[in-house]
């Protein structure tokens, strides 16, 4: 009968039980964070790639400032230098564990899951203590306080997120697995927490939570599509080597495999690649390992594609068409592409500049990886090599950017793969526009139109049973 | 393959079914010349001589088929006697076993009608250049033979030659690699 | 839409300088229009067109050819527009794009070097310049910061502030040169407009080796990219704009200009203040073009100077076989070059000279010299990589002195549209051959050093020209006998500024790009003083 009155104080209950098992023992000494714990810190920062949502273009680093989009709307990454003023200064060691592993601000408010708590919640405490010592000794304090996150409604209600965390978040820290190696386990505890790859690689449910049941197993990012990198031969990365797996992520590449282009081209840059030799080994250890999942279009490898194509002879001598859309497959190639893929997309001397054959940016059946380097080419931004690959968003029409797309899948990639117009155009827009506010905002009149219902329902009823019942 | 307009299609003694082999058109004396290109099938005398020649004068080990197609279709439409001149001098060359590095210097020296005739082949296989002057045309970039001659090398101009910085290293070359050793630095 | 038909700043001319004169006047909130003779060109259409042409050692073959905006071409044949009077031939090229001329350069970004500006009262010939080298620094660095300029520090000019970016990798053939002709000869890294690593969101060099005639990834800047930077700040672009008469009002300043689209429609414009920035022979042409009965000599012409003093660079080369593999081909056409000749007492004698080593691959011009000897069959192929493996080739790029009776004057004959054709007087002095002849005991001492064989001389007393087109609107501080004062500014016509090449009073041995386009931005800056330039803080704070 009282239902509904008990059921927030279920939810308090569990919410106070949470917090019970994060509690880090204030038996540590509160004196000056050692050296060699701040540099710890910092490598374990650079291994969960920190900056890439809390420092912002131009920014100062851990300033943040970056509007990370979502399907629901803009979320702005916080100030996470000790600054008391705008940043984490006043935070406690226990605060700071918090929000990295529950996803609990200081002040008592959830975190959005675009912070990956769930992911970091696998964190020792060792290690908590040790990026706390960096975030609070290693870094530069920035007195600038980022604007506050506005989400629409719903979403801008944070303790809304206490619920989800229920339902999604596991709240355990990482236990090793005694069966295995340690440096599978070490693999485990990287993949899963810090460097958090479920993040972008695992499918999400209608609730924007992970699927656990399909780790790693591939998810669009709106534009850009996280990739398959369970060992599954056909559809994962399941024909990749350990070296081709480390050498990807240390420098971006993998001859004869594929090239990191856009979120992932930012991971390696700003983290991946700082991860020791060691790191590295256990990583691709790990991921060798899990389940593998298969999606049953797929019948060959992305990487198993295609082979060198030369044509351009047949177009030597013949002009352009006037109008740039008219421009077929083989001459946009030649104006566009061959200059550094070379003549029959062989790459230079090395590879430096690589083949696109035998690559899955042309063997993959999805295509919108192909589209989206084509637009934004390849830019790293800390390690000095800045442009690899030029942006051809203002250069190519939607129509050349399909048309070139096609040939490049049809003569060096997957044949089956296509590009359209639409797609490219949808894609140069910044990816499907999202329903889910206006689902959720359905979701939540149609929740309140039923509690109100049964509400008024109960009170007609105990209005019916007073009236029935005989006055004294 | 297209003829030049003025070829008329010539009675052909070495094989009336038309399909040719090109050791038909060669004497002990140029097959020695081109002992890789004996065996080529050909679809007619005149092709087959553009291709013996082709070969004879350009030495190169392979020659594209399809390249070949382009160039001899470019070289028929832009001499009108081409074909006519291919069988001439080729027969020639095998009558008087006319040795390739003099033959330009034979032709000069007899002031033959023929002496711009073998520079139309190297032009238009080493260089992809069919025609002069404002009737050149450009037939082929990257697989003319100047670039793949030197392939191991050099990657014809406008293409990257690699990341950057890559040119720094001194070249090697095929030679060196048959040879196992490595250039200096 | 129709293009404007007004706006407070009118540029004439497109390229490098007149876009950045552009862009530094729109970003600080004055309305700029900039009227271009030549249409947009894309560089990619530019790429397959090169490797689509039959002229590949003709760098103007991509390029469009506009009846309405003609260019000189010399290749299959002279093209006619550029008249040659004689009496030596001068066969300059420049492009009418927007974007202009430096879609294609070798990026040689150097500066001068502070003597430079004063050969008169140092050595007696030439005359002096109204600015003197240290009042030029600021808007150097500006300009090599604008450009993204990598150079090496031993390249005599003196400098304040680093270089940009670091030199460009050294290809493997330069470095040899640099070992083995030290230390008689000091081999150093070109300074050239070239990313060395990315810069302004463009990549570093991949060595396509082919800057000229098309960078394909712009890894060099290009002129292109000076007309993005003004349309990001507001200028707007008219292309087609053939720009014919200029219009002075009662009182000599000037009112409007006005231009034909290719269907010789024709268009006034007005504006507040006048830039003429259409190259060095374009220009002079237009002020001449624009004689009235108050004007009978054209515009800005009372010292009668407008197109005179025409100079470039002409060179003489050797070209040899060097005794090793080098294989020339590899990275950036202008990687390096000898400096040390570039200055000193000799000048008042015979001119001086930088040599510069070329990177080109030599694969097109081996061929054809094969097929000129006739070589055939197996033989082919072996010399072809014998020779492009070793054949190498120096030039000397050597200082003219201004000279009144070379210049660009007005043909007779018309082009498309009715305009008189320019017309080049030139002539190559003594002063000039004598350093010629003296750079020719360099070239057969670096034979030497390479182990040299098969030495090519060009032909005595044949120069090739470097298109680097200075002097036809000189600058001095005597009306009498220059065009333009320090700041560019015409001596006859208050408003009307020049920028470019031509308002070099000597052309030195550097190319002119650099100082060209610093002086294009001391141009902008003095009609407009901005309060935040960069250049204008540095040229106040002290050394």
């Amino acid at each position: 009968m009282n239902a509904h009155i008990h059921k927030p104080a279920l939810l308090l209950a569990s919410l106070l039980s949470l917090g019970a098992v994060h509690a880090i023992a204030a038996t540590a000494p509160a004196s000056a964070a050692s050296a060699a714990e701040v540099q710890r810190g910092h490598y374990l920062a650079l291994a969960g790639d920190c900056e890439a949502c809390h420092t912002a273009p131009g920014g100062k680093p851990f300033a943040g400032e970056l509007p990370v989009a979502t399907p629901i709307g803009s979320i702005v990454s916080t100030n996470i230098t000790p600054s008391r003023s705008d940043g984490i200064g006043g935070y406690t060691l226990q605060q700071f564990s918090d929000a990295v592993r529950k996803g609990v601000r200081s002040d008592g408010k959830n975190l959005y899951p675009a912070m990956p708590y769930t992911a970091y919640a696998q964190l020792d405490d060792a290690d908590v203590r040790a990026l706390y010592a960096y975030f609070m000794h290693g870094v530069q304090s920035v007195d600038r306080r980022p604007p506050p996150t506005r989400l629409p409604f719903p979403f801008n209600i944070r303790a809304s997120m206490a619920f989800w965390n229920l339902l999604f978040l596991d709240h355990k820290p990482f236990a090793p697995d005694p069966k295995q190696s340690a440096e599978w386990n070490r693999g485990a505890y990287l993949v899963r927490g810090l460097t958090h790859c479920g993040t972008c690689h695992t499918p999400r449910n209608f609730f924007m939570a992970e699927q656990s049941s399909r780790f790693l197993s591939g998810a669009s990012l709106g534009t850009w599509f996280a990739a398959n990198i369970t060992p599954d031969p056909n559809s994962g990365i399941g024909n990749w080597g350990d070296q081709d797996i480390v050498q990807y992520l240390q420098r971006g590449s993998a001859p004869g495999k594929g090239q990191a282009a856009g979120p992932m081209a930012e991971a390696v840059d700003h983290s991946l690649r700082h991860l020791t030799g060691a790191d590295l080994d256990a990583i691709a250890l790990y991921l060798k390992s899990i389940p593998a999942r298969r999606d049953p279009n797929i019948t060959r490898a992305a990487d198993s594609w295609g082979g060198s194509y030369a044509d351009l002879a047949s177009i030597r001598g013949k002009p352009l068409p006037k109008k740039p859309d008219q421009m077929t497959g083989l001459q946009l190639y030649d104006a566009y592409c061959a200059t550094c893929h070379q003549d029959r997309g062989q790459g230079s001397f090395d590879g430096g500049l690589p083949p696109l054959f035998h690559n899955t940016a042309t063997g993959r059946r999805n295509t919108d990886n192909l589209v989206m380097v084509m637009l934004d080419g390849i830019a790293w931004r800390t390690d000095g090599s800045g442009v690899r690959m030029p942006a051809f968003a203002q250069e190519l029409s939607d129509r050349q950017v399909a048309t070139l797309g096609d040939y490049l899948t049809q003569h060096f990639g997957d044949p089956a793969a296509t590009v359209t117009v639409d797609q490219v155009r949808m894609l140069r827009a910044g990816g499907p526009s999202s329903n889910l506010v206006l689902l959720a905002r359905i979701g939540l009149a149609v929740a309140i139109v039923i509690l109100i219902t049964i509400i008024v329902a109960i009170v007609w009823a105990l209005l019916r049973r007073r009236r029935a019942l005989p006055s004294h | 393959m297209t003829g030049g307009a003025m070829d008329e299609p010539e009675p052909d003694p070495i094989n009336p079914a038309r399909r040719h082999v090109l050791a038909g058109l060669l004497t002990a004396y140029t097959a020695s010349l081109i002992p890789w290109a004996v065996a080529a099938p050909v679809t007619s005398r005149a092709h087959g001589t553009f291709v013996a020649l082709s070969a004879i004068l350009v030495g190169h080990r392979s020659l594209d088929a399809g390249l070949a197609a382009r160039l001899y279709d470019a070289l028929t439409a832009v001499y009108p006697h081409f074909n006519a001149d291919a069988q001439t001098l080729l027969a020639q060359i095998n009558q008087q076993h006319i040795d390739p590095a003099q033959l330009q210097k034979t032709l000069d020296a007899a002031h033959s009608p023929l002496a711009p005739v073998p520079r139309r082949f190297i032009r238009a296989w080493c260089l992809g250049l069919v025609g002069e002057g404002e009737a050149a045309r450009c037939i082929a970039y990257e697989n003319a033979l100047d670039a793949v001659m030197v392939a191991d090398v050099l990657k014809p101009p406008t293409y990257a030659y690699g990341p950057y910085g890559s040119w720094s290293k001194a070249p090697v070359t095929k030679e060196a690699n048959d040879h196992g050793s490595t250039k200096l630095g | 839409m129709a293009a404007p038909s007004s706006a407070e700043v009118v540029v004439i001319g497109s390229g490098i300088c007149g876009a950045l004169a552009a862009w530094r006047l729109a970003q600080q909130g004055l309305s700029v229009l900039i009227l271009e003779a030549g249409p947009r060109i894309e560089r990619a259409r530019i790429v397959a067109a090169f490797r689509n042409s039959p002229y590949k050692s003709d760098w103007m073959s991509p390029y469009p050819f506009s009846p309405w905006a003609p260019q000189p071409d010399f290749t299959p044949k002279d093209n006619g527009y550029l008249i040659q009077a004689g009496p030596y031939r001068y066969p300059a090229e420049y492009i009418r794009v927007v974007g202009g001329t430096t879609w294609h350069w070798a990026a040689q970004a150097w500066r001068l070097m502070p003597n430079d500006v004063r050969i008169k009262t140092l050595y007696g010939v030439g005359v002096d310049w109204p600015i003197t080298y240290d009042e030029l620094d600021a808007w150097y660095q500006d300009a090599e910061e604008i450009l993204g300029v990598a150079g090496a520090d031993n390249t005599g000019s003196p400098r304040k502030h680093p270089f940009p970016m670091q030199p460009v990798a050294e290809p493997w053939s330069m470095r040899r040169f640099r070992e083995r002709l030290a230390p008689a000869y000091p081999v150093v890294a070109n300074t050239v407009a070239r990313n060395s690593r990315s810069y302004g969101g463009r990549p570093a060099c991949v060595g396509n080796n082919s800057c000229q005639p098309i960078c394909p990834v712009n890894a060099q800047y290009l002129g292109i990219n000076a007309v993005e930077s003004a349309e990001a700040a507001g200028a707007k672009v008219v292309p087609n704009a053939v720009v014919y008469r200029i219009e002075p009002d009662a009182k000599g300043r000037i009112a409007a200009v006005h231009y034909y689209d290719p269907d010789k429609k024709s268009y006034r414009v007005t504006g507040k203040e006048f830039i003429l920035a259409a190259n060095g022979i374009e220009s002079p042409k237009l002020l001449l073009l624009s004689a009235t009965d108050k004007y009978p000599n054209g515009l800005a012409n009372s010292s009668g100077m407008v197109g005179r003093n025409l100079m470039d660079h002409p060179s003489s080369s050797l070209t040899f076989y060097a005794d090793e593999e080098v294989w020339l081909g590899r990275g950036p056409q202008s990687p390096s070059s000898i400096n040390t000749m570039r200055d000193g007492a000799f000048r008042s004698q015979h001119a001086a000279y930088r040599l510069d080593f070329t990177n080109i691959s030599q694969v097109l011009s081996v061929t054809e010299a094969l097929i000129a000897e006739g070589v055939y069959g197996t033989e082919f192929e072996k010399q072809l990589r014998w020779r492009a493996a070793r054949q190498v080739n120096v030039k000397n790029v050597l200082e003219v002195l201004p000279h009144p009776e070379n210049r660009i004057t007005l043909a007779s004959e018309k082009d498309a549209l009715g305009i008189p054709k320019p017309e080049a007087h030139y002539l190559i002095d003594d002063y000039t051959r004598r350093g010629a002849d003296v750079s020719k005991k360099d070239f057969a001492k670096i034979a030497q050093l390479m182990g040299g064989t098969g030495l090519r001389y060009s032909p005595e007393g044949q120069f090739a020209n470097n298109q680097h087109i200075t002097g036809t609107l000189g600058m001095g501080s005597d009306p009498a006998k220059f065009v333009t004062d320090g700041f560019g500014r015409t001596h006859d016509h208050e408003n009307l500024f020049c920028c470019g090449t031509g308002v070099m009073p000597t052309a030195a041995t550097m190319n002119s790009t650099l100082t060209a386009v610093a002086l294009a931005l001391r141009t902008a800056d003095h009609m407009h003083p901005a309060k935040s330039s960069a250049a204008a803080a540095r040229a106040e704070s002290p050394p």
